[in-house]
């Protein structure tokens, strides 16, 4: 069974999501709703970070898809985070993602 | 006074008639249970006795049971069982003499059968092939009466005749169960795995008698691949037993452990020492990654594999040897990683192999060493055959598995055929993503033929196919420097559904050179090439 894995941190109105393992027809039911449960009604902006992402094809973007709309019409920031050259990267450029939803490569990581 | 006719009353004529009568040529063509039931026959008819019995020393539980009878067949079909000792029976076998009874209801007789029917006199003699007990030998009968001398010398003259008997069968069914165990648990075919080559040699030393070697080659859902030889020290059937356990728990280990031998080893010895003591076997555990450019070895006892590869002549791996498996104390394990260039050849073997008596070990060392060149695995087992072991027969059992990594890497294509359900779509990646690292594509490129393969097989799985469902077929090959994928189903397609469907086409159009589709109502097919380098190459 495909497995992916999703880690929630809030910092105050702010959400990351980082999904990690692989995402295909067999699980994306199971990892949307778990991304749209960390979504409350506090949150101002979220980021979805696939740097751990193994796999992911139209089945995963769907829900960042479907996401982007939702999230539009509440008027929460979504930006979604790939490395470049990564398979998520390549998919989210190629899959019209890019030019939806803020695409960039993660940050150096600040101290602290 | 005797109160039955008895021996002394019979002249000498008789008594010649009555030894031929059990010496008979004519029994050497009967099976050995039709020559139990004759020889009952006939020693019940001489001796006027009611009943005649052989039980047999069923060694690991020490119980005498009994095995053919006549006047009294219930004891076998009720599966009688006397303890050694215990009652009649066993007081025969225990003291290894001629006992007998004259009259059942003044002696400890426990065989509840015995009052059943009525039998009164008693006479056991035990069944011997040197000094080995295989069983005992009575006979009743129902009017009370002394046994002569004569009566227990003919008992006795029977009960070597059965021994005889069923000492041979025993051997021969133990031997048989043996090698039948063997067998089952050593299938002569090894797994396929994309970019090796493996060959094995399997000989049965001693008097065809089985000893306690195996080899084992398996492949893990990490994409390791783990090969063994070892050797339970002992032979027959109890070594092939033991054989088999530890053959099966190497590979739950392997299942279950982090990619190390010696941490894997450690778990066999502790398995050994706590549910097998006193067992004892030596065994050489490799793991080799997934890319195949490293191997992992831990020896147990074990000799050193031998490797040739890349430049120069084959070596003896340099890896520390560890004490054998289920030895006190228990050892602190060492494994030694060593690099696999393409093309190479590594042997694993058992010291059947190269130990010989009378020729010094680094004379057979250095002929095996010497026959490991850069070939085919089929073509080094057989080399190795011929030096090491040529016309002799060898008196220990030889285990021989010889792995190659192949150069280039072999482009079989790749063929499945799967349930189009969600579930199968991982499976479906990892073996195109195998296969693709077998003919060494570029990773840039495995991540889009990867997509590519997603998406196609996705769609069948959302499309093509009813509540009834069916299978989706991929086919990946190289027609370098392509690699065409075909996915197939026989579904009758639906048109997608819901929101945000349909994009998986355009994907594969972006990251593939060329998408062709055939839709029919009987089924579609999508063919895909898509352009691939090689790793370490630019595009």
């Amino acid at each position: 069974m495909t497995s992916a894995r999703v880690d929630v941190s809030v910092d105050g109105g702010h959400v990351r999501i980082a999904v990690a393992g692989e995402v295909d027809l067999a699980n994306t039911v199971v990892v949307e709703e778990q991304i749209v449960a960390a979504i409350t009604n506090q949150v101002t902006s979220v980021s979805v970070d696939l740097g751990e992402v193994e796999y992911l094809d139209s089945a995963g973007m769907r829900i960042l898809f479907s996401l982007a709309s939702r999230l539009a019409g509440l008027q929460i920031a979504f930006e979604v985070v790939a490395p470049v050259g990564s398979a998520a990267r390549r998919l989210a450029e190629v899959s019209g993602l890019a030019s939806l939803v803020a695409l960039r490569p993660p940050l150096d990581r600040a101290a602290g | 006074m005797p109160t039955h006719a008895t021996e002394t009353q019979k002249g000498a004529a008789d008594r010649l008639r009555d030894i031929e009568s059990v010496t008979d040529a004519g029994l050497a063509r009967l099976s050995v249970d039709d020559l139990l039931v004759e020889l009952l026959d006939r020693v019940r008819d001489i001796l006027d006795a009611d009943t005649a019995t052989v039980l047999l020393l069923d060694a690991p539980t020490g119980q005498l049971v009994a095995t053919a009878a006549r006047g009294i067949e219930e004891e076998v079909f009720q599966g009688m069982r006397i303890p050694l000792g215990r009652g009649f029976a066993g007081r025969v076998a225990a003291g290894r003499k001629p006992v007998a009874i004259d009259d059942v209801h003044d002696a400890d007789v426990i065989n509840p059968l015995f009052r059943q029917k009525g039998i009164r006199s008693l006479l056991g003699v035990p069944l011997l092939a040197g000094d080995r007990l295989l069983g005992v030998l009575h006979v009743g009968a129902l009017v009370p009466r002394r046994f002569s001398d004569a009566d227990v010398d003919l008992l006795r003259m029977v009960a070597d005749r059965v021994a005889l008997a069923t000492q041979a069968q025993l051997s021969e069914t133990e031997r048989r169960a043996a090698v039948l165990l063997q067998r089952s648990l050593l299938p002569d075919r090894l797994p396929q795995v994309p970019g090796l080559e493996a060959a094995i040699r399997y000989i049965a030393g001693g008097e065809g008698d089985v000893g306690g070697d195996w080899y084992d080659m398996f492949t893990l859902p990490s994409g390791w691949v783990c090969m063994t030889v070892g050797d339970v020290v002992g032979r027959g059937l109890r070594a092939a037993a033991v054989m088999g356990r530890l053959r099966t728990a190497v590979r739950a280990y392997a299942l279950a452990t982090r990619s190390d031998p010696a941490a894997i080893l450690e778990r066999i010895d502790r398995m050994l020492r706590q549910f097998e003591p006193g067992e004892m076997a030596t065994a050489v555990l490799a793991l080799l990654e997934p890319s195949f450019d490293r191997i992992h070895v831990s020896l147990a006892g074990h000799p050193a594999p031998v490797v040739a590869g890349g430049t120069g002549p084959a070596t003896y791996l340099d890896v520390p040897v560890d004490p054998p498996l289920g030895v006190a104390p228990p050892a602190s394990r060492r494994v030694t990683t060593v690099d696999l260039p393409r093309g190479a050849v590594v042997c694993f073997y058992s010291d059947g192999l190269v130990e010989r008596r009378g020729v010094p070990l680094d004379t057979r060392l250095g002929r095996l060493r010497d026959a490991v060149t850069l070939r085919p695995a089929e073509d080094v087992c057989t080399t190795v055959m011929v030096e090491l072991v040529g016309d002799d027969r060898p008196t220990d059992d030889v285990a021989l598995l010889t792995v190659r990594r192949l150069d280039p890497p072999s482009a079989e294509p790749l063929d499945l055929a799967v349930p189009a359900v969600a579930s199968s779509l991982r499976d479906i990646r990892a073996a195109a993503k195998r296969w693709l690292t077998t003919i060494d594509a570029r990773p840039d490129d495995v991540i889009d033929v990867l997509l590519a393969i997603g998406e196609a097989t996705s769609n069948v799985v959302e499309h093509a196919y009813g509540p009834k469902g069916g299978l989706v077929h991929v086919r990946l090959e190289l027609q370098r420097p392509d690699v065409v994928v075909t996915v197939r189903d026989t579904g009758r397609w639906r048109s997608p559904r819901g929101d945000n469907r349909g994009r998986g086409t355009h994907i594969i159009d972006a990251v593939t050179d060329e998408v062709t589709v055939d839709r029919r109502s009987n089924g579609t097919e999508v063919v895909i090439r898509r352009r691939v380098g090689r790793a370490g190459s630019r595009r």
